[in-house]
């Protein structure tokens, strides 16, 4: 007999202990430029404004910025930079530091801006004692400080709100000519002490990828002062707070596209996306810095209230005020280019992000309903039975997704016949009911002879090349692969006419596209991604040859996934004829990923741990301007048992995108899988979903207006609440609704946090009209069915009663407005309805209307009359919430009907119903009280 | 299934043509979305009572397209009640109850299309056709299950005769065993007597042994002591009967690592915690530590490696976990055959006997061999026993309709896979391209609903997946008129499906009447 205890030993290592390799991830100290740059804290900086070369030309002030020796007496010049500050609008400006005459150009990041930002006017207003100060035209100030260069950006009431290269971290490595060691030079020589090499310059290796580094270092970095900030937010992806930690005791945050097999919770590391943006929030103003850059980034974060900061440096930094965040960026090539958003609400900072990268467009709305997925529905009879049994179980849903067995063998592009012998039929079947599909198509291709993909990338040469400039072969899905090089207009004009209806024949406007693994994913690469020294496409330009003649992986890493999905985006347009609007959901992110595609938060797990990161998650990430956000479902890797279940559809329900999904090892979980009271209770999480798809396709069509996140941070409303800042389990639905998922086993109640004590805010519990004075945490009360939510006192919330089997089958039904009144007895809100999938919007094919009700009257009125839109929907109930004085009549008043209406009082004769208006919702009415 | 669910059962004579919103215009007047047993629920002249009794409203507000009864039941002819239920008629067809909310949704639910009336267009009354449809096919199955049904009598008949011989066969076997132990006693006691016998006479040669044995021991130790004692008056170099640990030292014998010097460590290993060592202890303690290392150095003597050791125990170790079962079954076999190898020739001597001893011995033998016949007799009849019994308890359908299959193995084919099912055994999955077999469950129970039990086979406690459960195999029933496998899937990651055809399953008796009387 063997001991059990080995037995045991030998189960736990058949069975799997779940977590990541950290060894297939590089820490700082194993990112050369990381460890290089991390310490690099000079006592002043070297780098100089000569003031004598300063141009103010419309929006820019360019000059000239040199390093300086400081440690001679003899001032020599070390190199020679070329400074670009512009003033763009709705209060934003933009640093750009390159050198000014490069051995090759750097990189600069191509697709993150929504166009070439839009100019403000610039003004010189004094140059005086080294100093110069500028405003825009609204009057925001910089003050540049020359030596040591400095800069210090001012809000409106003249104090100052961010400051660059106060720490003297500033650094741009310059672009330098590989030496030939030659032994017999004269070690005297001053400029050749300068140029020791260091190792690692040359090349860099990890585990048993090697690095050719070709261009040696080029590293850029800034560190960015932001003053009485409380917390700084941002950065995403990452599993840690929404509010960043300190990273003086740990790794900083790192930002590289990866493909981290069963990440970790609670962690700094780089995981599939990466958004540089940054916010600081306190309780005086709120700004944001906008890191442009496309390259592996680190961030360094040190907030100085933190109880981990050494309380000496806070004495001599800041004088004993614990008011202040430092953050760093380190990149390790591109420019400095660095845009500063000064707010000064956070709002304001949200918007002057996505007035730079763009806003999510319309999303067609079937992708707000629910999505079904799993790795995978292994044939069309599987597909069908999954369609049937959502309306055996009077389940809706609006989506059935294909992960990659669809395929022949991982040949996207392809169906595996014999799995999917008529993918057209089984398309049809599902939008007889008003459903779609979603089927993956990845960036890797299949080297296979025949596979017509492969053969025309061979030819065309529409690969991404290896160092040697020979086509780069690595490993995913299929066996042997080759990506494709988007950065060549070629392959994007390929990949894109991949989607026409006859190259993908099964294929309709009803098929929506899935982009995974998109980092890009890279089985045996280094990190499980491409190595830094394959070859990116370049357009040729004269002059441009040898290393200057392509871009490096290593440059342009973090966006490449961007550049997939923006091909998908065009090639769904293309199919048909720019008229529909396409879907698509991508796994790597980066800054303006939003103007293409939905994201989720990649392979999670079914722990509450990865139920409570989503939430964070997609707040960090919807601050970053992607709000079309969600995880999967249940959790990825392994079986949630009923009550994780259960919670993470209740969750999933207030998010975003809302999609289950698991791995195909796992046990199938579709909602009727589970015992019927657990199936009732999923049902019930996505009705409550489907009540609310209006609303939502309101919320997503607001943030095309204003820019702002569709889930908000409690702060973004409250920003003076500075209990709010924290927050992270709990958001805001537009201004509207408030959300405080179940996120922890066995509870019997949580704690919610009420903001809005100091404006009398009345937050309305969704389920039962029972108002709730705002103030602070009160404790709500749980069962298994219980999803705490509320409605803000004040808004008017358009819900749809009558769930149908899908999204599309409910266009026409009628609404209920639940108007939650304040403590003035008045409440507002908005409604946006369209034909739902089409770009006919964009010419005045729409209703949008602003819902006012006071106690006279309550009135809905199309906010751009010239926009119309037949719809049927009507409005059958209105429900008045928190009503004091009852009124005795109410009249309708809708072109030329006048009509006399019923009215009943509900609960503690607080909420009155209006029954059946009958108000068409395609045209202006009001309501007419008397008491 | 929801809509199942809410068939009613009953039949409409009504004629409709339905001109108006709320009567259709048949014999009975009822709002509409109702069925003819509820329509005395709906009375016009009177106020309208939600059936939970929970509200009355005025009667106008019946399918008024607005929501006022909790339970729905206002609201029956619309969708305005989440809860509420919409029959149709589908005169031709069967009639149906459909959730509320797939009235006017565009789709088309009920054959007749009375559910899609805000745009009468949209669907086409199709219930003649699908009524058509559906008598036929009812008629073909009902044809089946007659045609299935002689066949299944034959099965019913063999089945019986099956069990009624496994019966007999069984009772047989009792008396086989009765007997069986009757002549293992015999035997035994025969045994039993020629073995005191042979014992008796053996017992001069095992004394003899015994001498011979304890001799040779003493001559061993003699010779030890006197190389001990040799090499020790050798070492010790003053001569006065007492090894210091100086005297040690020099000596590289002690140099057990080869290292140049007997070090402390190496003392301690030889003195344990003495300063010296006398000649008694040298020659018990020290000597047999030292003594390997002096044949080593003269070259007499190779020692194991001690690497090549362990390395053959983690091997062992390896294998016994990964494997474990098995390494215990193995185990235990060969316990077991040593056992029996011992009980059989237990002394197995290259000693020769005299003619009257080996007699004895010889006899004795047979008499083990004899008695050994005889207990496996007896095993074999109780495994065969316990066979019978488990296959007369297993469950044939209600009248033995399955006894003849159990055993029966069928195959089936895909593109990747040859499944074979072995009825009442397993069932296994064999790759094409010569992987091993994959047993995908062995056989657990009728596990058919409440009414309808022997319709599916649960296989179960198949080959564990990876990171999964075991696998396992639902085996679905219809009638056919042979026996075959229709289809074999995997629906669910481990879980399969086989689609089983047999003359078992049809019954003439039980087909569930397709209502022809529900036409009109």
């Amino acid at each position: 007999m063997k001991p059990l205890g080995l037995l045991l030993v030998v189960l736990l290592a058949i069975i799997g202990v779940y977590g990541v390799d950290r060894n297939n991830f590089k820490s700082c100290d194993q990112s050369g430029f990381c460890k290089r740059l991390r310490p690099f804290k000079p006592e002043k900086s070297q780098y100089t404004l000569n003031l004598d070369s300063v141009i103010v030309h419309g929006n820019v002030l360019s000059a000239e910025v040199t390093t300086v020796n400081t440690e001679t007496e003899k001032k020599i010049t070390l190199w020679r930079y070329a400074l670009k500050l512009s003033a763009l609008v709705d209060g934003t400006f933009r640093i750009e530091l390159d050198e000014a005459d490069p051995l090759y150009p750097r990189y600069r990041t191509q697709l993150a801006l929504n166009g070439e930002p839009k100019a403000d006017g610039l003004k010189l207003i004094s140059n005086e004692n080294g100093k110069l100060t500028l405003s825009n035209n609204q009057g925001q100030k910089v003050l540049i400080t020359s030596e040591p260069l400095k800069f210090e950006f001012l809000d409106k009431n003249g104090d100052v709100a961010v400051v660059l290269n106060e720490n003297s971290q500033l650094l741009v490595e310059p672009l330098r000519v590989r030496k030939e060691r030659t032994d017999d030079e004269d070690p005297g020589n001053a400029e050749n002490a300068i140029e020791v090499e260091e190792e690692g310059t040359w090349s860099e290796n990890f585990k048993s990828h090697h690095d050719s580094k070709p261009r040696g270092n080029e590293a850029v970095s800034v560190d960015v002062t932001f003053p009485d900030a409380d917390q700084v937010y941002g950065i995403p992806e990452h599993t840690d707070k929404f509010a960043l930690s300190t990273t003086t005791s740990g790794e900083p945050y790192r930002m590289y596209n990866l493909d981290v097999f069963e990440y970790e919770l609670d962690s700094r590391m780089a995981i599939y996306g990466a958004v540089p943006v940054l916010y600081a929030h306190g309780s005086k103003r709120t700004v944001g810095v906008f890191w442009h850059n496309s390259a592996e980034t680190w961030v360094d974060v040190v907030n100085y209230a933190d109880g981990t900061v050494v309380s000496s440096l806070v004495n001599l930094v800041t004088g004993g005020q614990k008011r202040r965040v430092d953050a760093r960026f380190m990149s390790e090539s591109g420019i400095v280019d660095l845009f500063v958003m000064l707010g000064n609400t956070p709002a304001d900072v949200f918007r002057q992000y996505t007035t730079l990268t763009g806003v999510a467009p319309l999303p067609p709305k079937f992708s707000l309903g629910y999505h079904q997925s799993r790795w995978n529905y292994v044939d069309e009879a599987d597909v069908r039975s999954v369609d049937e049994n959502f309306d055996a179980h009077d389940i809706p849903a609006d989506v059935i997704w294909l992960d990659i067995e669809y395929t022949d063998r991982k040949k996207y592009f392809t169906w595996d016949l014999e799995k999917f012998a008529h993918p057209a039929e089984m398309v049809a079947n599902l939008t007889a009911k008003g459903r779609r599909l979603v089927v993956i198509i990845d960036p890797h291709i299949k080297r296979e002879a025949g596979y017509f993909v492969h053969e025309d990338a061979m030819e065309q040469g529409l690969y991404v090349k290896d160092k040697d400039g020979n086509v780069y072969e690595g490993w995913c899905w299929p066996g042997s692969s080759s990506y494709l090089d988007f950065f060549n207009p070629a392959a994007t004009k390929y990949y894109a006419e991949r989607f026409r209806f006859e190259n993908f024949p099964g294929t309709s406007k009803d098929v929506h596209i899935w982009n995974d693994m998109n980092e890009p994913s890279v089985f045996n690469g280094p990190e499980i991604t491409m190595p830094k020294d394959c070859r990116h496409y370049k357009p040729p330009q004269d002059g441009h040859d040898g290393l200057a003649s392509f871009w490096e992986h290593r440059h342009v890493h973090n966006e490449y996934g961007l550049w997939q999905i923006r091909a998908t985006h065009l090639g769904m347009l293309e199919r048909s004829d720019n008229k529909y609007r396409p879907f698509i959901l991508t796994r790597s992110t980066f800054a303006g990923t939003q103007r293409y595609a939905a994201m989720w938060t990649g392979d999670n797990a079914a722990e509450w741990g990865f139920l409570q990161a989503s939430t964070r998650m997609c707040l960090s990430l919807a601050a970053a301007g992607i709000s079309f956000c969600g995880s999967d479902v249940g959790g990825f890797f392994k079986y949630p048992e009923p009550e994780l279940m259960t919670r993470w559809y209740q969750a999933g329900a207030y998010q975003a995108f809302f999609r289950a999904h698991s791995h195909i090892e796992t046990k199938r979980r579709e909602p009727w899988l589970y015992e019927a009271s657990t199936t009732a209770l999923l049902r019930d999480a996505v009705r409550r979903r489907y009540a609310l798809v209006d609303f939502w396709y309101t919320l997503f069509y607001e943030h095309t207006l204003d820019g702002t996140p569709v889930t908000r941070p409690l702060f973004q409303e409250y920003p003076k609440e500075e209990d709010t800042y924290t927050i992270d389990d709990e958001y805001l639905l537009g201004d509207k609704l408030l959300v405080r998922p179940v996120l922890e086993p066995g509870v019997k109640s949580v704690k919610v946090y009420l903001p809005g004590r100091d404006t009398n805010t009345l937050w309305y519990d969704v389920d039962s009209y029972q108002a709730h004075k705002a103030n602070g945490y009160f404790t709500q009360e749980v069962n298994i069915a219980k999803i705490p939510v509320y409605q803000r006192g004040g808004s008017i919330v358009p819900r749809k009663e009558r769930v149908r089997r899908s999204s599309t089958l409910m266009a026409n039904d009628p609404f209920t407005f639940v108007v939650a009144l304040d403590a003035n007895n008045t409440a507002s809100g908005s409604l946006y309805i369209d034909d739902g999938e089409t770009y006919d919007y964009q010419n005045n094919k729409y209703v949008y209307s602003k819902i006012s009700y006071e106690p006279n009257r309550m009135s809905y009125t199309l906010v751009n009359p010239a926009a119309q839109y037949s719809t049927r929907a009507w409005v059958e109930r209105i429900v008045i919430a928190g009503i004091r004085n009852p009124p005795k009549s109410a009249r309708l008043l809708q072109g030329d009907r006048s009509s006399a209406l019923q009215m009943t009082l509900h609960r503690g004769n607080d909420v009155l119903v209006i029954r059946k208006p009958a108000a068409s919702v395609a045209t202006d009415w009001t309501i007419e009280f008397a008491y | 299934m929801v809509i199942s669910f809410w068939i009613g059962n009953f039949h409409s004579f009504a004629l409709i043509i339905c001109t108006f919103v709320i009567y259709a215009c048949s014999e009975v007047p009822r709002p509409r979305g109702v069925s003819l047993s509820k329509s005395s629920l709906y009375s016009p002249t009177k106020d309208f009572t939600c059936f939970d009794g929970t509200v009355t409203i005025p009667f106008s507000y019946v399918n008024d397209d607005y929501c006022d009864c909790f339970d729905g039941s206002d609201e029956p002819g619309t969708s305005a009640c989440l809860n509420g239920i919409f029959h149709c008629t589908n005169a031709g067809h069967r009639p149906q109850n459909i959730p509320s909310s797939r009235v006017n949704d565009g789709v088309c639910d009920c054959c007749d299309g009375t559910d899609e009336y805000a745009e009468p267009d949209t669907c086409k009354n199709i219930c003649e056709e699908m009524g058509k449809e559906a008598r036929a096919e009812a008629q073909r199955l009902a044809d089946l299950h007659k045609a299935g049904n002689h066949f299944r009598l034959e099965l019913i008949e063999k089945g019986n005769k099956k069990r009624n011989e496994m019966a007999e066969q069984l009772s047989q076997l009792e008396k086989d065993k009765e007997e069986a132990l009757k002549i293992m006693a015999e035997k035994e006691a025969l045994k039993n007597e020629l073995e005191a016998k042979e014992n008796e006479v053996l017992q001069v040669y095992r004394d003899a042994e015994e001498k011979e044995r304890q001799r040779k021991a003493e001559e061993e130790k003699e010779a030890v002591t006197k190389e001990a004692m040799e090499y020790f008056t050798r070492i010790d170099s003053n001569q006065d009967d007492v090894l210091t640990t100086d005297e040690i030292k020099v000596i590289n014998s002690f140099d057990k690592n080869k290292d140049g010097e007997v070090d402390q460590e190496e003392l301690q290993y030889f003195l344990g915690n003495n300063e010296n060592v006398d000649k008694d202890t040298f020659i018990s303690t020290t000597w047999p530590l030292l003594k390997p290392l002096v044949m080593m150095e003269q070259g007499m003597y190779q020692p194991t490696s001690e690497v090549e050791d362990n390395d053959q125990d983690a091997n062992h170790d390896a294998v016994g976990e990964l494997d474990n079962d098995d390494a215990e079954e193995e185990n235990v076999d060969e316990e077991l055959a040593h056992d029996v190898d011992q009980d059989v020739e237990p002394e197995q001597s290259s000693q020769s006997y005299d003619e009257e001893t080996q007699k004895i011995v010889d006899e004795a033998t047979e008499a083990r061999r004899q008695w050994t016949d005889a207990e496996r007799t007896v095993r074999e009849i109780e495994s065969n026993i316990k066979n019978f019994q488990q296959n007369l308890e297993k469950d044939y359908g209600l009248q033995q309709e399955y006894a003849t299959l159990d055993g029966q193995c069928l195959e089936y084919e895909d593109k990747e896979y040859i499944y074979k099912l072995c009825l009442f055994q397993k069932v296994t999955q064999k790759s094409k391209n010569g992987a091993a077999e994959v047993g995908l469950g062995n056989w657990g129970e009728w596990a058919g609903e409440d009414n309808n039990k022997y319709s599916v086979m649960k296989y179960t406690n198949g080959i564990a997946c990876w990171n999964g459960p075991s696998r396992m195999t639902t085996v679905n029933i219809h009638c056919g008129l042979e026996t075959k496998i229709l289809s074999v899937t995997e629906p669910y990651r481990c879980e399969y499906k086989i689609e089983l055809a047999t003359p078992a399953a049809c019954d003439e008796s039980n087909i569930t009447q397709q209502p022809s009387h529900d036409e009109l």
